[in-house]
């Protein structure tokens, strides 16, 4: 066949409009599904009990259709305007807004609520969360856990380790890294193990999201980190500024030590000739003047 | 024996009067461009004298040519394989602007819009690097005719090897003494800086040995400026290119002489063909330090031996080339009369300007007072030759710039002069009795017959004499790189490299 180019174009285009118009009712389903996952579960369950966010097992029930979707899209447009429910929500989550979800289309959030409402009526939502055994952490579990912060044993999702961008007390003698949040009090910050680990298995900004977002924590990983953050958390410490100063000394230290090693390297370098000279015969900056030197 | 042709270059430095034609006409052609302010690709240094740029001869500094190491290998000073790696972002033996010097030019406007003042106003230096008004430290020739001789003069590093007392005398009052030593690129046969290049940009061109840098291949790495002991590439700061001298090659392929050639007042330059064995470079190049003079002259073959020519005939040298090397100067001051000396041979480049040494002043230490009969022709003694030993200019001096050290080949060449002028003295004035003058030229190794030869190339010697160009035979050279058919029905002017536009 010798069609022209336009002609196959025309094609190609054709086939992509009606493979997007006959796409499955039920795909919106997973989409919102794997929203949920991604943006909702570290602060709320369906049916796990409450987390940072209430437990929206029936919030359909609870709460008017409208409402729900004029307060999904900005929460805080809604606390500020003084919305009796909203205000009441805030107050119970202890002052913590509720983020405006990320690229929440209102096809999506009718979505939501719709995968919200199904999941609630059944007996055990997939999104009861993380379930974390209550049993007391060991010795191991700690150990394990600094192991897994630090970075010597290796995920299984092969992530990073935590303390490529987070320093906590007593993580190693020069502190973790400093782009995120310091981790010591964090056990605290986040109210215990529970959320804590809902939030490992979840994390919900954007930065921890693009990192963990393909390769997540699994369970058996987040237990000891939950653990040896716990430990932390008791023993205190946060990264004063010593291990800061600590590092800038080692930096210059470094610095110092590389230059004078350069030097050393390249010593037969060329070094100017004609102002060493000059200067040798006496007509230095001094007497610059008069001559013709 | 693989016979090749190069275009070399001899300059009678007993005739140069320093009068710095050739720079300006170099410069006017070649380097007038931004960019290019500071490269005198030929310039004329007063000896002794530190030269362009301050001390370029002092390779402990700048790096520069091949040394011979311990197992008789040759090795750039500058780089290596391995260093070209470790000094990628800064070559460590980069000439920095100081020692070139800082570009100039005037503000003129100053002389017109000087408010009014008790002063006549001046044109006032001003940098062409930053466009500031500039406290001038240095410039091309700063030290000619021994300016700053405390400062420049006196670390001459040909000066090495010269007792206190011949050092005191240089630049004694009455007795001071200098003479000049114009430098152009020697296009040497075993080029440092074309060893250098990691571009590859560089190379010695096929057919008549000029050594050329390829502006679209330069990626700027300064290797070759590092690598060249003479100090004859340039960076260009505006381009970001490297370039050196041409050799005036559009000139020579028309049949002119280059432009420094052409308009040498003192008719010093000597321009011809020299037929030389490539196949033994290396190991001549690899020759112990006194041997090294000699061992060059060796590879430079006879143009009239049927042997040679038929080898040159066989590598592709054309049959008119052969026929110019026949007819060259240079071969005569090079290889027949051995008068013509490499310029330190000891970077082991091997380069093909070769230079008579000057004998002026003639005047010894001894008689070159004001006093006297001012040494032109002093007494007979015994030893005919004492007052080239007791020079003013130090023997040792010219055998640390021609002779790697060694008087023999500078002394060879002195006397010969010397004995050429007496035996036309004995001829013209006729206060030189014929037996001494006859005596004269038996010890110098010369007969009347060559005096009469270097007398007339030396002194008589007109245009097509002095510059002896071969035909180019472009046709030949192209036709082995490339095509000729290839770009047949082209589209004219532009259509190998678009020209830049609107600039």
């Amino acid at each position: 066949m010798n069609w022209p180019l336009g002609v196959w174009r025309w094609c190609a285009s054709a086939a992509v409009a009606a493979l997007a118009v006959c796409a499955p009712a039920t795909a919106h389903a997973q989409d919102a599904a794997a929203y949920f996952q991604q943006n909702c579960a570290s602060c709320h369950t369906i049916g796990g009990g409450r987390l940072t966010g209430p437990d929206l097992k029936g919030v359909t029930e609870r709460r008017d259709h409208a409402w729900l979707l004029r307060y999904l899209p900005d929460p805080k447009a809604l606390i500020d305007s003084g919305d009796p429910i909203a205000t009441q929500l805030f107050q119970e989550a202890r002052g913590v807004i509720m983020p405006p979800p990320p690229l929440l289309t209102p096809a999506m959030a009718d979505a939501l609520i719709s995968m919200i409402e199904a999941e609630s009526k059944l007996e055990k939502s997939r999104f009861v969360g993380i379930q974390i055994s209550d049993r007391p952490f060991t010795a191991q579990d700690v150990a394990r856990g600094r192991s897994l912060v630090r970075g010597e044993t290796a995920q299984t999702g092969s992530g990073p380790a935590c303390m490529s961008c987070h320093t906590l007390g007593g993580v190693g003698a020069l502190g973790g890294g400093r782009i995120g949040p310091d981790l010591t009090k964090v056990y605290e910050r986040l109210q215990g193990r529970k959320a804590l680990a809902v939030w490992l298995s979840a994390p919900a900004t954007p930065m921890m999201r693009s990192v963990f977002g393909r390769t997540p924590l699994q369970a058996e990983e987040i237990l000891p980190i939950v653990a040896y953050l716990e430990r932390s958390a008791q023993q205190g410490g946060e990264d004063t500024g010593v291990g800061m100063v600590t590092f800038l000394l080692l930096g210059l230290g470094g610095t110092a030590v590389g230059l004078l090693a350069f030097d050393g390297a390249w010593r037969n370098r060329f070094r100017a000739v004609r102002g060493p000279l000059v200067e040798e015969a006496g007509f230095g900056r001094g007497r610059a003047r008069g001559g013709n030197q | 024996m693989e016979v090749r042709s190069q275009i070399a270059m001899v300059f009678h430095l007993d005739k140069c009067i320093g009068c710095h034609t050739c720079s300006i006409a170099c410069k006017n052609i070649w380097t007038d461009r931004k960019g290019t302010e500071y490269m005198w690709w030929n310039n004329v240094e007063t000896k002794p004298g530190t030269g362009f740029p301050t001390q370029w001869e002092n390779q402990d500094k700048y790096s520069g040519g091949w040394t011979r190491t311990e197992g008789g290998d040759l090795r750039l000073k500058s780089t290596d394989k391995a260093r070209v790696v470790t000094n990628i972002f800064h070559h460590p033996h980069q000439p920095s602007m100081d020692d070139y010097y800082e570009p100039w030019t005037y503000d003129y406007q100053h002389l017109f819009n000087a408010p009014e003042g008790q002063d006549q106003p001046t044109a006032i230096p001003i940098s062409m690097v930053t466009g500031k008004y500039l406290d001038i430290k240095a410039g091309p020739n700063w030290d000619d005719d021994l300016g700053g001789s405390t400062v420049y003069a006196e670390n001459d590093p040909n000066l090495e090897g010269l007792t206190d007392e011949q050092k005191g005398q240089l630049s004694a009052i009455e007795r001071l003494v200098f003479f000049y030593f114009p430098r152009i690129c020697n296009h040497c046969l075993n080029p440092s800086c074309v060893a250098a290049c990691p571009s590859g940009a560089l190379y010695k061109r096929g057919e008549d040995g000029i050594v050329l840098l390829d502006q679209t291949r330069c990626r700027g790495w300064r290797s070759c400026i590092a690598a060249c002991p003479y100090k004859k590439v340039y960076y260009n700061w505006s381009t970001g290119k490297s370039e050196k001298c041409i050799l005036c090659f559009p000139r020579l392929e028309t049949g002119q002489a280059p432009a420094c050639f052409h308009s040498c007042v003192g008719r010093i330059r000597y321009l011809g063909v020299l037929l030389y064995d490539a196949s033994r470079i290396e190991e001549a190049a690899k020759s112990n330090l006194e041997d090294l003079v000699e061992a060059q002259r060796s590879l430079i073959l006879d143009p009239n031996d049927p042997a040679v020519i038929a080898a040159a005939r066989e590598s592709g040298v054309h049959e008119s080339v052969i026929e110019s090397a026949q007819k060259s100067p240079v071969y005569q001051f090079v290889k027949v009369w051995k008068m013509a000396l490499p310029p330190h041979i000891e970077y082991r480049t091997m380069p093909m300007l070769f230079y008579v040494p000057p004998m002026a002043p003639v005047m010894a230490q001894r008689t070159g007072g004001t006093g006297d009969r001012g040494g032109t022709v002093d007494g007979v003694s015994d030893d005919l030759f004492h007052d080239i030993e007791q020079a003013r200019v130090p023997m040792k001096f010219l055998a640390n710039l021609f002779g790697a050290g060694n008087e023999g080949p500078v002394r060879y060449a002195l006397r010969k002069q010397k004995a050429v002028r007496w035996y036309r003295r004995m001829l013209t004035v006729g206060d030189v009795d014929a037996a001494t003058a006859e005596r004269m030229l038996r010890e110098a190794d010369c007969t009347p017959e060559e005096a009469d030869a270097i007398y007339r190339l030396t002194s008589l010697c007109t245009f097509d004499d002095r510059f002896v160009i071969p035909p180019a035979h472009r046709e030949e050279a192209i036709e082995m790189l490339e095509d000729p058919m290839e770009h047949k029905q082209g589209a004219g002017f532009g259509f190998i490299a678009r020209p830049k536009r609107g600039e």
